[in-house]
């Protein structure tokens, strides 16, 4: 069978999107937009306090119908996310709040009014009686002896505690240079624009629960809703609209979508609850809050010999479904190593309860913080072997012949040049030109630095990655249904869901590589539960290797039946045709992919005796040939002006030098990485949430909680690599996540090299003007004692 | 995210418009561009029981020249000012200043009496009109007075401004044409609040070399004279009470850049 | 309940609405224009910017009630307009937009800096653009969209 690649149509093409058309005149349809006839809003009450036994809760007088507490919610499960590593401790989280609260912002009731201004007046009349309890607000004193516990019936504070107990001690011994280094990450808000937001009705013809949710993971929704609500999956339709990013905050079976839920077959009356902003920053999912106590050894080369690491990541009260608590944790212990090759490793990880929201993996996951330390550390190496940063790391990266590479945790590198995407990031930023600026001296007194950041990128990780953690969610084989329409129009349903990543281009670009049907000719329809075939959704970079193999494989299995039927009217044998440009051709004729779904459903009696009855609607499967994932990696590298008296970091040039195998849309992968930077400037710079030792959070609003803005996130620059994967369908790479990964590490390596003279060392982001001038200022100490 | 109840008044004049304040006794609010108030509104933090819109009103629209200043009303908007759509008497301190200002969509309908009245300390009217000299007119039902800006705070939030009272006018005095200013502020990010403000007026014509150091805890603070210049009086901070050692840098490097910058 | 007249996307609106109501919520749940977005409801992040007396204005710190005479233009109302063919045909040559969901009132603010600012270089524009937040780009295809356009005018 052909490809066709070469129309500047399918994959490679740089094809304008499909869906902004709409997305331009305003025509977008998102949850937000959904106003269904007699439809009822709701307000939530949440916890003031951060953690607290609930004496009790009156409900206002007059409006006792109108507000609903945990003992109105008769049969709904609490939320329950396991996970089937050893020693993991399972937290119920009650989708109202029972007996206790554990952190601002849980719910504690519902109120449903005709407007949300009128629901917000009736939760504000509903009085909590709280008896508080002394609150965990930060990880490391939460898991001392002694702490106030989250979950009594544990013990400890510790969901899960994990060991990779690599013997270092040796090593440890010999090694002529170990640099030990105390990291962190803040505690971050993904922010999407769009909040979540939650629509249910109950359906009476079909006999279902509806809810339309803001969700990335449509199919893992409608599972969590059916085992809290105790409804077989059958009735229960989850559909995903529109949705105004996701990032990994839509990713999360929310309490909320069970209590409108609920609420939606209680009162027989469709419902609405649509997040605002304070309830996203103060009481709603977080991410990213690490700590490391990282030891690296080296030799004199600044080459990496072992690496020895305490983590402790701050996992909030309960774990989230999905992805459970302890996804996190235990994933920095496996990717710790980064694309680094090195002799020995240890890694101990705790994930802790604390009286904060639960944590989400946001994109990048556990890769933004472990990129940061380890690669923080390196530079450290750098400077104390007294080589370039760039050369230390050139000693331990895997080459271009050792692929497919094993590393350290055992993960299978699929394919790639770790150095050669170094050395072009190198070039491209002009190492020599910086150095000798920083020579110079800059004219208004700043100080000038360049970093690095080099990772890699796991994605579309399969089942043999996800069946040990034991989480409820595990992927298998993704499925694409395939239906030719009468006038020949290509339907292609999906279980993932695209809220920016533009699936509705890029597997039309795929349908069009394998058939030749012109993209306008596809159409994906996605984002419900009813209308596509199962999926884990939407998460883990997972779409253009798994969505996209599914969909070849799918128009494949197409492409053999419209032969058959093709080759018949065409009066040929099958084995003499083929399919392209959307037609099947034959040696001396073709007939086009209209003419042959109009004989299949429109004129039967013109078909094959054998054809095969599945007709021109069809479901095919993919799995990648290795369910290891793909391996994407990129080199970041940042020159910043540090101005010392006032704390401030300006980005002056930004580089990304990117290998994520054949790309199917490089305008499209761009986009990817430019909006993934931009999200880990946020998190090198700018974004933070805060919370006092009560657990209050302390930021409410976008005017305390920063995101980066059009003047925080400069001209980035990408170059492309294009190795291919040897496991996906088109040799193409997730490459979803990575722009989020590197901006931390090559920020605060940057901002280190610019104050090395100062002798100052950045260790924790975001690198906010307060933490640089405690930096300087503590080095100032430092070097009069 | 919606605001509790209130009413709304959008009263025909100025004095009906007092006369509502009057009424109501404390439990009203003016309104003018709401893009400081809305915020608090929508997050229930201000919850009056009754708004009295004034940015329709064309006594508050008046631009008014003397000799000596030129008088804005308060419903004069950031983004008229920046647009120079208003006399300057400042030679460019005025739309410098209101360009900086939050954002244009937030510009184009906050207003510079509102900004005044609302006293947030880092808002950058209160430290820029406190540099050039300015005063406010405020008008209830005992009559008009006038307050300095750079009196005008009593603290974050709170100003000399009485519950019936209306700030009706800016008067800014007229800059010679040898006046040199600078205006240095340190904003997070672009639009921002301002961490530190900075400011540094030198007019010999008119006797005037004053310093600003704003976006504090209160009313900036306004140094005169000989205080003032060169490399300014940073000990008089200190009275201030600003205590974090951040926040003091901040000050001290927003005052010494914008004295540099009218030095050089 | 107070009785407002405007006039949005050009045709005369009576209504009865609370006090309260955000001229966003007005425009989205009374005239069911849902191309205006909801962001932050606190002036920030600038989803809800729609065109008030022909200059952007955030319509979710701005309340109904108080746009007694005005002219509201939505995203919806700027639909012919030829500044916004424009700029459509810009953003998505320059993938200027993913989820969707800041763009109309990146097209609000767009609009108004091609049209009052035709000599904008590229620092202006991002500087013009920060009340307009947008968490999928970086920023980068907007900025390049409105270069574009004004590019192209001038030419």
């Amino acid at each position: 069978m052909s490809m066709n690649t070469t129309s500047g149509r399918g994959i490679g093409a740089r094809l304008r999107r499909r869906e902004d058309e709409r997305f331009l005149r305003g025509q977008g349809e998102y949850v937000g937009d959904i106003r269904l006839d007699g439809m009822l809003e709701v307000a939530f009450v949440r916890s003031a306090v951060a953690h607290a036994r609930l004496r009790g809760i009156e409900k206002p007088a007059g409006f006792e119908d109108r507000v609903f507490t945990a003992a109105d919610l008769a049969g709904v499960r609490p939320i329950r996310a396991v996970s089937g590593l050893k020693g993991f401790k399972v937290s119920e989280q009650p989708v109202l709040a029972r007996d206790k609260v554990r952190y601002v912002g849980e719910l504690i009731a519902m109120c449903v009014a005709p407007t949300r201004a009128e629901a917000e007046d009736i939760a504000a009349q509903v009085f909590v009686d709280y008896e508080e309890l002394p609150a965990v607000s930060d990880m490391l004193e939460g898991r001392k002896p002694g702490a106030p516990l989250l979950h009594e019936a544990w013990g400890d504070n510790v969901f899960l505690e994990t060991f990779v107990d690599g013997n270092i001690a040796e090593i440890a011994r010999r090694a002529p240079v170990k640099i030990t280094r105390r990291l962190r990450t803040a505690r971050q808000c993904m922010s999407p624009i769009e909040g979540r937001g939650v629509v249910a009705q109950w359906d009476r013809r079909l006999d279902q629960l509806v809810v339309i949710s803001a969700a990335q993971m449509p199919h893992i929704t409608r599972s969590g809703l059916a085992e809290c609500l105790g409804l077989d999956h059958g009735k229960v339709r989850v559909i995903s609209p529109d949705v105004g990013g996701g990032f990994g905050y839509k990713g999360i079976l929310l309490p909320e979508e069970v209590c409108l839920g609920w609420l939606a077959m209680h009162l027989q009356k469709p419902v609405r609850w649509l997040e605002d902003r304070r309830e996203q920053l103060t009481a709603n999912a977080n991410c990213r809050e690490h700590h490391y106590d990282l030891t690296v050894y080296a030799d004199n080369d600044g080459r990496l010999l072992a690496i020895d690491c305490e983590a402790t990541v701050d996992a909030g009260a309960y774990s989230s479904y999905p992805f459970s608590a302890c996804l996190e944790a235990a994933q920095v212990a496996s990717i710790l190593p980064g694309p680094y090759k090195f002799d020995a490793y240890r890694c101990r990880t705790w994930s802790v309860a604390t009286n904060k929201p639960p944590i989400l993996p946001y994109r990048g996951v556990a890769r933004t913080g472990v990129c940061f330390a380890l690669e923080v550390a390196i530079d450290a190496v750098a400077r104390a072997v007294g080589r370039e940063p760039w050369e230390v790391r050139l000693e331990s990266l895997p080459t271009r012949e050792m692929m497919p590479f094993d590393n350290i945790t055992k993960k299978h590198f699929d394919s790639g040049d770790y150095p050669e995407c170094l050395r072009r990031a190198v070039a491209a930023i002009d190492v020599g030109a910086i150095r000798e600026r920083q020579r110079r001296g800059e004219p208004d007194g700043r100080r000038i630095g360049v970093g690095f950041a080099i990772f890699c990128e796991q994605a579309a990780h399969g089942t043999s990655v996800y069946y040990g953690w034991g989480i409820p969610m595990v992927p298998g084989h993704e499925q694409c249904q395939a239906r030719l329409t009468p006038d020949g129009v290509l339907e292609l349903r999906i279980g993932a869901h695209s809220h920016g990543q533009g699936l509705e281009t890029t597997m039309a670009q795929v349908a069009h590589s394998v058939l030749g049907i012109e993209p306008e000719n596809v159409r994906l329809i996605h984002g419900d539960t009813a209308l596509s075939p199962y999926s884990t959704g939407t998460w883990g970079s997972r779409c253009a290797v798994m969505s996209g193999g599914a969909v070849a494989a799918a128009c494949k299995e197409m492409a053999k039946r419209v032969a058959k039927i093709g080759a018949h009217l065409l009066q040929t044998d099958v084995s003499l045709v083929r399919v392209a440009d959307g037609q099947v051709i034959g040696p001396s004729g073709s007939v086009t992919l209209k003419e042959i779904a109009y004989t299949w459903y429109r004129a039967p009696q013109n078909l094959p005796s054998d054809v095969d009855p599945g007709g021109l609607e069809l479901t095919a499967g993919y799995k990648p040939v290795r369910d290891t994932g793909t391996f994407s990696y990129a080199c970041h590298a940042a020159v910043v002006a540090v101005d010392v008296e006032i704390g401030t970091v300006e980005i002056l040039k930004y580089v990304v030098v990117e290998d994520g195998g054949v790309l199917l849309n490089p305008m499209i992968v761009d986009g990817q990485i430019y909006g993934g930077t931009a999200q880990g400037i946020g998190t090198a710079l700018y974004e933070e949430m805060p919370f006092d030792a009560n657990g209050q959070p302390l930021a409410s609003t976008l005017a305390d909680y920063l995101l980066p803005g059009p003047t925080e996130v400069p001209d980035i620059v990408i170059e492309h690599m294009e190795t291919p994967s040897p496991y996906s369908e088109f040799g193409q790479k997730g490459i979803g996540e990575g722009g989020a990964i590197g901006p931390p590490a090559a920020i605060a390596n940057a901002v280190n090299d610019a104050l090395k003279d100062l002798g100052v060392e950045i260790t924790e982001v975001p690198i906010t003007p307060a933490r640089l001038l405690s930096a300087i200022a503590a080095a100032k100490v430092r070097s009069a004692a | 995210m919606k605001p509790a109840p209130f009413d709304y008044e959008a009263p025909r004049s100025l004095e009906a418009a007092i006369a509502l304040l009057a009424q109501h006794q404390g439990l009203a609010r003016v309104i003018a561009g709401g893009q400081s108030l809305g915020p608090m509104l929508n997050l229930r933090i201000a919850q009056p029981s009754l708004l009295v819109g004034i940015r329709h009103l064309p006594e508050l629209r008046d631009v008014r020249q003397t000799a000596d200043a030129v008088t804005i009303g308060a419903c004069i908007t950031h983004a008229e000012i920046e647009d120079g759509r208003i006399p300057d008497p400042t030679g460019g301190l005025l739309p410098y200043v209101a360009r900086r200002i939050a954002y244009r969509a937030i510009r184009n309908r906050g207003t510079i009496g509102g900004s005044l009245a609302h006293a947030d300390p880092s808002a950058d009217w209160v430290s820029a009109l406190a540099l050039a000299g300015a005063h406010v007119t405020v008008c209830s039902p005992r009559g008009e007075r006038q307050i300095a800006v750079a009196k005008l705070l009593l603290g974050a939030f709170e100003t000399q401004i009485g519950t019936d009272e209306i700030l009706v006018s800016v008067t800014i005095p007229r800059l010679s044409a040898r006046a040199r200013w600078s205006y240095y502020k340190i904003c997070r990010k672009t639009g921002e609040f301002a961490e530190a403000i900075g400011g540094v007026l030198v007019d010999p014509d008119n006797g005037i070399r004053r310093a600003v150091v704003g976006a504090t805890a209160g009313a900036p603070i306004v140094l005169e004279g000989n205080a003032a210049l060169p490399g300014c009086d940073v000990a008089a901070l200190w009275a201030a009470n600003i205590d974090d050692p951040y926040k003091r840098q901040m000050f001290e490097v927003v005052l010494r850049r914008a004295a540099d910058r009218i030095a050089a | 309940m107070k009785t407002v007249n405007m006039k949005v996307n050009g045709q005369p609106v009576t209504a009865a609405v609370e006090p309260r109501m955000q001229l966003a919520d007005f425009l989205r749940e009374q005239l069911r224009l849902t191309g205006t977005h909801v962001g932050c409801e606190h002036g920030v992040c600038g989803a809800c910017t729609v065109e008030i007396d022909g200059m952007p204005a955030r319509s979710c710190i701005t309340y109904a009630a108080m746009c007694e005479g005005a002219e509201v233009r939505t995203i919806e109302g700027l639909v012919d307009d030829p500044i916004m063919s424009h700029l459509r045909e810009a953003f998505a040559a320059e993938h200027a937009l993913q989820c969707g969901y800041c763009t109309p009132g990146m097209l609000v603010t767009a609009r108004d800096i091609v049209l009052r600012l035709p000599d904008a270089d590229d620092a202006r524009v991002r500087e013009e653009l920060s009340g307009n937040l947008c968490r999928c780009t970086g920023y980068v295809g907007i900025v390049r969209a409105i270069r574009r356009v004004l590019d192209e005018r001038k030419s």
